[in-house]
Order: structure tokens, then sequence, then C-alpha cells
């Protein structure tokens, strides 16, 4: 990857807020054109993190460079970053066009050119009326396209999103974060976006940084996070994962309580105690006995499929089956793959365990 | 999370911006203006020159708002002091004893802590509820009531109590008890209503639905939920009200006299009758059950509470 | 619930306000008998009204002078305060620093003194043997004129006393602002003194109304301090009333002169109501 082709740079960077370190030697690179969604909980340091990209907070150690350029000092007026705000920020004493009109006017751009910029982007957003009106008058969804607005008007090199959905309600929140994500990709925008909402990161981002404790726990795209998280962090974060302390043996793995489940495949293989992570898709059941035997303890419908929990010995485990399996008290399970990790980390071998017959 | 921090950096912005458009606030390093890796020089000569400028702006308020009560507390205690020492020749507490051994003055102290607490006590209970009333209650007439209420307070008050006085006497008030706490009573009675309406307003229904739901009826709820919700707002209207009251001079004076002297209505013949040291003593005397309370509301007074009542709503 | 206030206020400020216009306008029965019959230099009709009490005192020369007084001082003052608290305001919303809290501590000071103790107080401050004379003698000002019963101490008592309502209600206003809509700002290119400009002053357009209509109110009705500080003439409205009922027994002179700060004071308060149902219109949260 050359250098160009990084839209922006985060080198090192920490900072300390109340004596406390919220964002520590951070690393994150988003290349020009990427949607690089940072999710995590709260109080991970994902806003501290936007809120350096947008100059909002100087970095105490690190560089923040953007296409290159070193913006870390520069103030928010200068640098070429546009944020939209989590309760959009709107300013109530103007009316639609004049808040997307603000920047513009700053620059002292002529009026009939304003004017065009200003119904461009509102017509990119899909906002074609309403645009005399105050933010107070238009629905939650319409400000939101109003923040938008105001923020490509200017034309940013990066676009910062901070929880830009979370004021909406369920059905509007996917359909405005698909017109995000559509609109992203039509102008090629470098865009960061803050979430703590996994559904959220997973379905529109390029990359996705999950975050704890101010650190990056991964960086990868949607699907590599979901079926290789590389810490227990990050497993437990995103998706649902059965978790259990286990030890490898031939053909699958031993639960504590001598419960042996056959693995497909297993993602690391050695001696000791693992943490050992299974997705509730990767849990086999059937109605032989060819697994290990469990008790169902729930059966939770979820359209298409269902959710079953299951008591395997001392340990409870999550499910998804296909509807069709007939409901029963008593089935086996066995796991079609299995991720061991230790210390946290995921660890992973060349050559995967053989299968079980 | 990181608010207060970044409140501190968008100010340090501010600062510089502002003080290059030149308007000096106070000062701050130099280092954090933006101008400085550009003009170093010039940069410093300014830093400096701001930072003279904010503690002259500083002394400035500092004596314009401390000094003339400094200065009279000073006066207090002073005995030979002529002009222009900076500092009395000798300090007495003559002042002191006249003050506490005059009779007159005595009881007039004594009056304005016996008016006080019963006009604020009496404001509270007409008040609170028209407050609530305003806030809850979409009525006929309410905005209308609400600006007449504002529309009192910009009667010039001597007029009003010239014009009172004819009332006063065909209802045979003038004289009595009940005329001067009347006369103080109607002074309270904006803020009175205003600052409790805001708090009230302030207070989401759903509160109070809550307790409903639960089984309280109308007046537990008022008394266990909004009350306690809204007593910040109220005990500032109330310490408003009493300080209003404890302050109030010229309407007391046409309708209390000869019977009801109070120290403010006082204060206007020390000024005049008796030595500056004196009136010095009885200034002191009465600012200290203003100082003692607004001390203990401070918090709440400057949290906004008082502000939030004048917006009309 | 909202009938005792209103009962209390409409019999004891509703019927004498009524009462004192229609004394002022020549009509001496009801309420205004006790007052009439000890009044001298009244105009007074049986049917009807007559402005010859109006036309009396408004042809007085002292009036004229004073009613300027009057009118320049409010300005002055309402200027000052809305300036100086708007200052104190914007600093405090924008820096926490120890400076700041010790700004925002010395400027409401006055709220916690009696309004008879501070016009004492500020007299005694500019007065011929006060501080300032005494400071200005030692640096060398040996001429340095006594403010005290001057129009000048009369401005600067009424600055003293009405600066801490203005900064409570600045204050209040500017934290009522968000900090991302400041930061918005900031985002689209403005600089600081910009934001002030084009967020913070149009978005606290009511908290300055409010200071300065109350401020203007205020200083217009106001007897204390232009009482106890001022030049015996040309002095402000509110000493000339009092004088004019107590010392020249011209009660009808002082209603009509109450009447006509009245009118001033409505004609203020008209904008602060003008003000407030405007936003309230605006923002959707329309009563």
């Amino acid at each position: 990857m050359s250098a160009t082709d990084i839209g922006l740079d985060l080198q090192h960077v920490s900072k300390d807020l109340g004596g406390r370190t919220i964002v520590d030697d951070l690393q994150l690179d988003v290349r020009t054109g990427e949607l690089t969604c940072l999710l995590g909980p709260s109080g991970c340091g994902k806003t501290t993190t936007l809120r350096m990209i947008g100059g909002f907070l100087v970095p105490d150690r690190g560089r923040v460079l953007i296409s290159g350029q070193d913006v870390t000092t520069l103030s928010p007026d200068k640098r070429p970053t546009a944020m939209v705000f989590q309760n959009y920020a709107l300013w109530p004493h103007m009316t639609v066009f004049k808040n997307v009109a603000f920047g513009l006017r700053l620059r002292k751009l002529p009026k009939a050119e304003v004017k065009e910029r200003v119904e461009g982007v509102l017509d990119l957003v899909g906002l074609t009326h309403h645009v005399h009106s105050y933010p107070a008058r238009i629905s939650g969804g319409e400000q939101q396209r109003v923040a938008l607005a105001r923020a490509l008007v200017l034309e940013p090199k990066v676009l910062l999103l901070d929880e830009p959905l979370s004021n909406l309600d369920a059905k509007l929140r996917v359909r405005v974060r698909e017109d995000i994500r559509e609109i992203q990709q039509r102008i090629g925008i470098t865009t960061v976006f803050v979430t703590h909402d996994q559904d959220e990161a997973l379905s529109i981002s390029d990359r996705i940084a999950v975050m704890s404790g101010g650190k990056v726990e991964q960086y990868a795209d949607a699907r590599s996070l979901y079926r290789e998280p590389a810490t227990t962090f990050v497993a437990g974060f995103v998706g649902t994962m059965n978790t259990y302390e286990a030890t490898v043996v031939p053909g699958g793995v031993a639960l504590a309580g001598d419960l042996v489940v056959p693995c497909g495949d297993l993602s690391a293989t050695g001696d000791g105690v693992w943490e050992v992570g299974v997705r509730p898709e990767d849990v086999r059941v059937s109605l032989d006995d060819a697994g290990a035997a469990a008790d169902v303890l729930r059966e939770v419908p979820r359209g298409h499929y269902k959710e079953l929990v299951l008591r395997a010995g001392p340990h409870e485990l999550r499910a998804f089956v296909g509807s069709d399996l007939p409901p029963a008290d008593r089935v086996s399970i066995s796991f079609a793959r299995a991720l061991l990790y230790r210390d946290g980390v995921l660890h992973r071998s060349a050559t995967p365990v053989p299968a079980h017959s | 999370m990181g608010k207060r921090a970044h409140g501190q950096t968008l100010g340090v912005a501010v600062m510089s911006a502002i003080e290059s458009e030149g308007v000096v606030l106070g000062g701050l390093p130099e280092a954090q203006l933006p101008a400085a890796p550009l003009r170093p020089r010039r940069a410093v000569v300014r830093g400096a020159a701001h930072r003279i400028a904010g503690v002259v702006f500083i002394v400035c308020l500092l004596v314009f708002m401390i000094g003339p009560i400094a200065w009279l507390a000073l006066r207090a205690f002073s005995g030979l002091w002529q002009y222009p020492q900076l500092y009395p020749k000798d300090w007495t507490l003559s002042g002191w004893r006249q003050v506490f051994n005059d009779p007159n003055l005595r009881h007039s102290m004594r009056l304005s802590f016996e008016f006080a607490p019963i006009v604020t006590a009496a404001s509270t209970v007409i008040c609170l509820p028209a407050a609530y009333a305003f806030s809850r209650y979409r009525f006929p007439g309410r905005r209308f009531l609400l600006i007449s209420l504002f529309a009192t307070n910009a009667f010039p008050k001597i007029g009003l109590y010239i014009s009172m006085a004819g009332v006063f006497y065909s209802l045979n008030l003038m004289g009595t008890f009940l005329g001067v706490v009347i006369v103080q009573l109607i002074g309270t009675v904006v803020f009175m209503t205003w600052i409790p309406a805001a708090a009230f307003s302030a207070i989401p229904r759903s509160l109070e639905e809550a307790a409903r739901d639960v089984g309280a009826g109308p007046l537990r709820v008022f008394f266990r939920v909004t009350f306690p919700l809204a007593a910040p707002a109220i005990l500032v209207a109330m310490i408003l009200s009493f300080l209003a009251s404890f302050d109030e001079a010229q309407g007391t004076f046409l309708v209390g006299v000869p019977n009801y002297i109070t120290m403010p209505t006082e204060m206007y013949t020390l000024v005049l009758n008796y030595p500056e040291q004196v009136a010095a003593v009885f200034s002191i005397l009465l600012a200290i059950p203003s100082v003692v309370l607004m001390a203990f509301a401070r918090k709440h007074v400057m949290g906004g509470r008082l502000a939030e009542g004048f917006q009309l709503r | 619930m909202v009938l005792p206030p209103v009962a209390v206020i409409a019999v004891f400020i509703g019927f004498p306000v009524v009462a004192a216009i229609a004394y002022t306008l020549g009509r001496a029965g009801g309420p205004n008998s006790v007052v009439a019959s000890l009044g001298q230099r009244q105009f007074i009709v049986q049917k009807g009204v007559t402005f010859d009490a109006y036309r009396d005192i408004l042809s007085n020369p002292t009036i004229h002078r004073d009613l300027w007084a009057t009118v320049w001082v409010t300005i002055v003052v309402t200027l000052v305060v809305v300036a100086v608290s708007w200052a104190i305001a914007l600093y405090l919303r924008l820096t926490d620093s120890w400076l700041a809290r010790t700004i925002s501590a010395l400027s409401v000071v006055p709220l916690f003194i009696p309004v008879v103790i501070a016009s004492y107080a500020i007299l005694v401050f500019y007065a011929s043997d006060g501080f300032i004379k005494t400071v200005a003698y030692h640096l060398g000002f040996h001429g340095f004129p006594t403010l005290g019963y001057t129009l000048t101490c009369v401005t600067l008592g009424e600055i003293w006393v009405n600066i801490p309502f203005g900064v409570l209600m600045m204050s209040s206003g500017l934290n009522g602002v968000p900090n991302n809509l400041i930061e918005a700002a900031r985002d689209s290119g403005a600089t600081m003194p910009r934001v002030v400009r084009s967020i913070l002053l149009p978005m606290n357009v009511i908290p300055t109304v409010i200071v300065a209509t109350f401020t203007a109110i205020y200083v217009l009705g106001s007897f204390t301090v232009p009482y106890l500080t001022g030049p015996t003439a040309p002095n402000l409205l509110g000493p000339s009333m009092a004088n004019f009922f107590n010392s020249f027994n011209q009660p009808q002179q002082a209603e009509v002169l109450a009447i006509v700060v009245f009118v001033l004071a409505l004609g203020i308060g008209a904008v602060y109501v003008w003000a407030n149902v405007r936003t309230g219109r605006r923002s959707g949260l329309q009563s």
C-alpha cells in the first residue's frame, strides 16, 4: 500500500484526560475512500479518538496525518475534516439552508455558488423540501440528513460521524445507515464512524477497529472480525460466543466435568488449558447420539432459525439451528469449529486438527 | 467524558481568538496564542500586554465590586480619620456601642427580623400554588396573567405606594402590622411566582405520573415528588423574598410610620442625622442576614435557578 | 390556585394603579379622596377627564431636566450592564480557571447586599473624602473630581446593583448553548470571534433582552440609589416623585410622574414580551 493511499493515519496517538489515559498508543490507518468504524463499549476511547482526528482535542503524544500531512495541532477550523455530531448539533436559530451554508459563507463564496452547492448537497442526502424550515420543525431523520449535508458541503477529506444514528428509532436507523453508506461510496470519502452498536458496524464498514481500554483490539473487515476474533474481548463483544475452559483431546475438546465434545475444526492445538470459543451457529445439534449429550432448556424462535439454550454437564450453550429441527428435550452436540485462546489472544496453527469421525 | 478538559482547550482557543480581536479578558501564556510561531517577538510583547490588561481588569472589577463595601466596613471601626489619609488614625468600637445602646435602633432591628420571615411565609403560601398552576395547566388567560404580573413590576414603587395609601386608608390598614406585611408582600409576588414556576416546569410530568401510578394521591405526589425536586428553586425564591422584605424601605415607611420603623427605614434617617461611623455600623448589621442567606444559597443561585425564572413560557 | 396572588395583585396593585391613573386625569373620588383631601395644587374635575396635571408638570423645566437625566442614566446603565455581563459571562462560559471563578464570585457580590447599604457604601466610596479621591490624591491627582452626589455616582451605583442579575442571566443563557454547537461551527471553519458572533450572540438574544429590559425598568423606577447618591437636581424621576409627594405635598404631580415612568417601562417591557413570544414560535414551544 503506497503512502498516498492512506487517507488518515494515526501514529502512536495517546491522550490523558483527568489523570487517566483514555487513548493509549493508538495506531490506525484508513485508506482513502474507506469507511472505518470505531467500535467499542462506552469509555473505550473511541469518541476521544474521533475528537482528536477532528481537532477538538490535541493528542498528548503521537501524530495525526491526513493524506500524508501532519495536522496534529491544527484547530478544527483549519483542518480538512468535517464532523457529524451525536445530537446533530444543528444551530437552532438558523434554517436548514443557513445551517448548511454557514461554512461556505465563512469562505466568502459568491451567493449563487453557495446556493448551488447547498442545493446540490441537500439533493445528495435526499432532503429537497423543508429547506427553509428551522431544525426544531423537522423530524429526527431529517435533522440527521441536514447534519450530514452540513458536513459534506465543505468537501472535507475526512468525514467523521460520532454515533450519528443513536437518536433514531430502530427502523429508521437501518435505513439511514444504508443511506450514509450509499452516499459515502458515491462520493468516495474517507470516513470514520464511531458506534457502540456492532450491528451497525458490521453492516456498513469496510473495516472495523474494535477498541477497549484506549487500544485497538483488532482492526479487520467484518467477516474476519466475526469469524476470527483476535482476542477474547472481541469475541465476546462482536456477536455471541460460547466460551469455556478446555483442553484439546484427540478429535475434540474436553470441557470441565469430563465432557468431551467432538470438534471439526480447531484453530490451534497444544497441551494445557485453553479458552475455547464457539459461535452458536458452529454448534451442531442432532437427535442421534453421535456427540455429547445435552438438555434443551429453552427454545427461542428467531424467524427463519431458532436459538436453543442447552445444558451439557455444568455448562450452558447457545446454538442456532434451522427451524426445521423438531422439538426435543435431549439432543446431541458437536462443534463444527472452535477458536482457541490463551491469555486472551487467538492462537492459530497452520495445520488444522484432523476432523473426528 | 473529557468535557471539562475540552472546555479548557476551547477556552484557550477562544481567549486567544478574542484577544486578537482586541477584547482583552485576562492573561494567558503567549505560547498558546496561534500567532506565536509566526511573529515570536511581537507575540511575546502582546502576550505580556494581555496579561497586564487581564490583571488590570481584575483589579478594576475588584475595586468596583468590593471597594465600597470594604471601605464602609473600615469606617465602622475607625476613630479619627481625615482626608487624605489612606487608613484611620485610630480604631474604636464606639459606633457599635452607640448602635446597641440606642433603643430605637434596637427596636427597628427586632422589627425587621419579625417582618421578613412572616412576609416570606405568607408569600410562599400565596404564590406556590399559583406557580404550580402556571407551570402545569394551560388555562385561558394564562399568558395574559403572566404578563400582567410582569407589568406590575414596571410601575414605579413610589407612585404605587402613594396611590395604595388611599386604598389602605379606606381599609384601615395604615399604621398596622398587617398593612406593612401587605406592602412588603407586594414586592415579592413576581419572583415568588416566576422562579418556582420555572422549576416546576423543569420537572418531567412522568415523574409525577409514576408516583400516581404506584398509588400516591395528588397531594402526596406534590409533597413527596414535586416539592423536593423544586426545593432548590423555591429556596432561592424564598431567600429573595426574605431579602426583598428585609430591604424594603419606602412602602414600609409610608404605611408603618410611626409604629413600625424597620432597619432600612431607620437607615435613611441615620444617613442624614447620625455620625458616619454609626451609619457604617448599622449597615454592616443590616447586611449580615443577606450575606449569610446568600452564601447559603449561592450554589443554587449561580446554578441558574434565578435565571430560569425570567424566561416567559 | 392562581387566584390568591392574582387577587392580592389586583387589590393592592391593579386597583391602586387604575385609581392613580384616574387621579392624574382629575378624578378625586373613591380611593383617591383621602390623598386628594390633603394635596395641594390639584387639577380636579367632576365629570370627564382633564390633562391639566400632565400639562402642569410636563411644562416644569426642572422636570424636563430630571426626565432627560433619567433617560440618559437608564441608557448608559443598560448598555454598560449588558456589555460587562456579556463579557464576563462569555469568559466564564469558555474558561474554567481560578481567574474565572474569582470573577464570577466578584460579580455576584451585590446580590448579597441590601440596596440601602450599597447606595450608602457607594456614596461614601466616591465622596469628597472617599477611597477614590484618597487614592487619586496619593497618585498625584489633587484636583480629582468628587463623584459623590453626582449623576455619575448614580450611574456607577445602578451598574453596581444590576451587574449580578446581568451576569447570572447571561451565564445561564450561554451555559444553555451546548458545546457541540460551538464545535460544529469550529468544524465548519469558524474562528472563535466568529463563533461568538454567529452562534453565541444569536442564541443568547432572549437573556440579553431580559437583562436589558429588567435593568432599564429597574433604573427608571429606582429610588434608593439616586436618592442617596445623586445630586438634589437634576436627579432621576424616582426621587422627584418622592419630593413632589413628601416635600411639596403635590401627590397628583407625583402620580403623573409615576405614570410617565410606567409608560416608558411598559414600552421597554413590550420588547421583552415580544422577544419571548417570537423565540417561542420559532422553536416550536409556543403555548
